[in-house]
């Protein structure tokens, strides 16, 4: 995954004539399996030998909403919490009419913005 | 943007720009590709997630045996480097395509839609895909199927299912595999049912032992094949 948001930064920062990528800001949803700290650590290793090596990787998570398409709720994805485990389960069930709901949100992984260093040519 | 007034020749600039691109959505787009290919030639696909050992390709053989004589099949076998699985399914008589990964954790729709391209889809009414053994990164990569479900074996223990929520989410039918040794293993299958309903509450369920084929018929129920 890591690899494939770099490919997509570089091809970027190619397009725009970049020399050297400063900061990349990403928006990665909380209802995916993409983990924060394992993104930055490859991040970290595969922009080495890059444009990109010591660039600043900001991660904005994204909160999971769904929509039941059954009673029309709209909201944030509910948790249920049972003791038995220690940890909340998120569920896709409505809180309203208990049918299964759909994730509208939090399950993008999007490069947001890139800053990037260039020589200006004269115009 | 700088101002390129101020700028002489040479002169660095940062410049920032906001390409709002989603990684997952290529994969997405790719995958909307594929269904649209195999509707156009009446091909139902599946996509089988499950851990490496669940029975994903046990479960294969038992619907290929049941199902050749109501569909021509082909199976696509995601695999890191091996053939091996593939000559078990090969051996049911059916067209089978290796799709090594090498070093991926998953089938993406990419690599299907190049595997797709080795078959004739004229031939075939119905594409079995199995994923790479894994119950976590392929939830996050559709392929492009009609269903898809998802394995778990009872000697995978009791908290598979609430430690991967997002695949079961994925999903459209969950496989409980192995229901013999759920006894021996102390894996009470109603609860592992439970805690699938209470991640997603219309998820279908089949309890089965893929080596006798007992709960295969359901399985395809569930899956409407």
């Amino acid at each position: 995954m890591t690899t494939q948001i770099i490919e997509a930064v570089l091809e970027e920062a190619k397009r725009h004539g970049a020399e050297k990528v400063t900061e990349v800001q990403m928006s990665i949803g909380k209802m995916t399996f993409l983990g924060n700290e394992q993104v930055r650590f490859s991040y970290k290793i595969l922009t080495e030998d890059t444009i990109m090596k010591d660039s600043k990787l900001i991660i904005e998570e994204k909160d999971g909403v769904i929509h039941c398409t059954n009673c029309g709720y709209k909201g944030e994805v509910q948790l249920k919490d049972d003791p038995a485990y220690h940890i909340p389960v998120p569920t896709l069930q409505c809180p309203k009419c208990g049918k299964t709901a759909k994730i509208v949100e939090g399950k993008e992984c999007t490069i947001k913005s890139i800053r990037m260093i260039k020589k200006e040519e004269e115009k | 943007m700088a101002n390129t007034k101020d700028v002489i020749k040479g002169e660095k600039v940062t410049l920032k720009i906001e390409p709002g691109m989603n990684i997952l959505q290529v994969n997405k787009q790719l995958a909307q590709k594929n269904i649209e290919l195999l509707r156009k030639n009446n091909v139902k696909a599946i996509d089988i997630m499950g851990s490496i050992g669940a029975g994903k390709t046990s479960l294969i053989e038992k619907l290929v045996q049941k199902l050749k004589k109501k569909y021509r099949i082909a199976v696509f076998k995601g695999d890191l480097t091996t053939t091996i699985d593939a000559e078990r399914i090969g051996r049911h008589g059916v067209q089978v395509v290796t799709i090594n990964t090498g070093r991926e954790c998953h089938l993406d729709a990419n690599v299907v839609a190049r595997a797709i391209e080795r078959i004739n889809l004229k031939e075939i009414d119905l594409l079995i895909i199995e994923n790479v053994g894994n119950l976590i990164c392929p939830a996050e990569f559709p392929l492009g199927t009609d269903k898809r479900f998802v394995v778990v074996s009872v000697t995978e223990g009791p908290y598979m299912i609430i430690k991967h929520p997002f695949t079961f989410m994925n999903a459209d039918v969950m496989v409980i595999n192995k229901k013999d040794l759920a006894e021996t293993m102390k894996i009470d299958t109603r609860k592992l049912e439970k805690q699938a309903i209470q991640i997603k509450p219309d998820l279908k369920v089949a309890i089965t032992n893929a080596l006798t084929g007992e709960g295969v018929e359901e399985l395809i129920k569930a899956m409407e094949l």
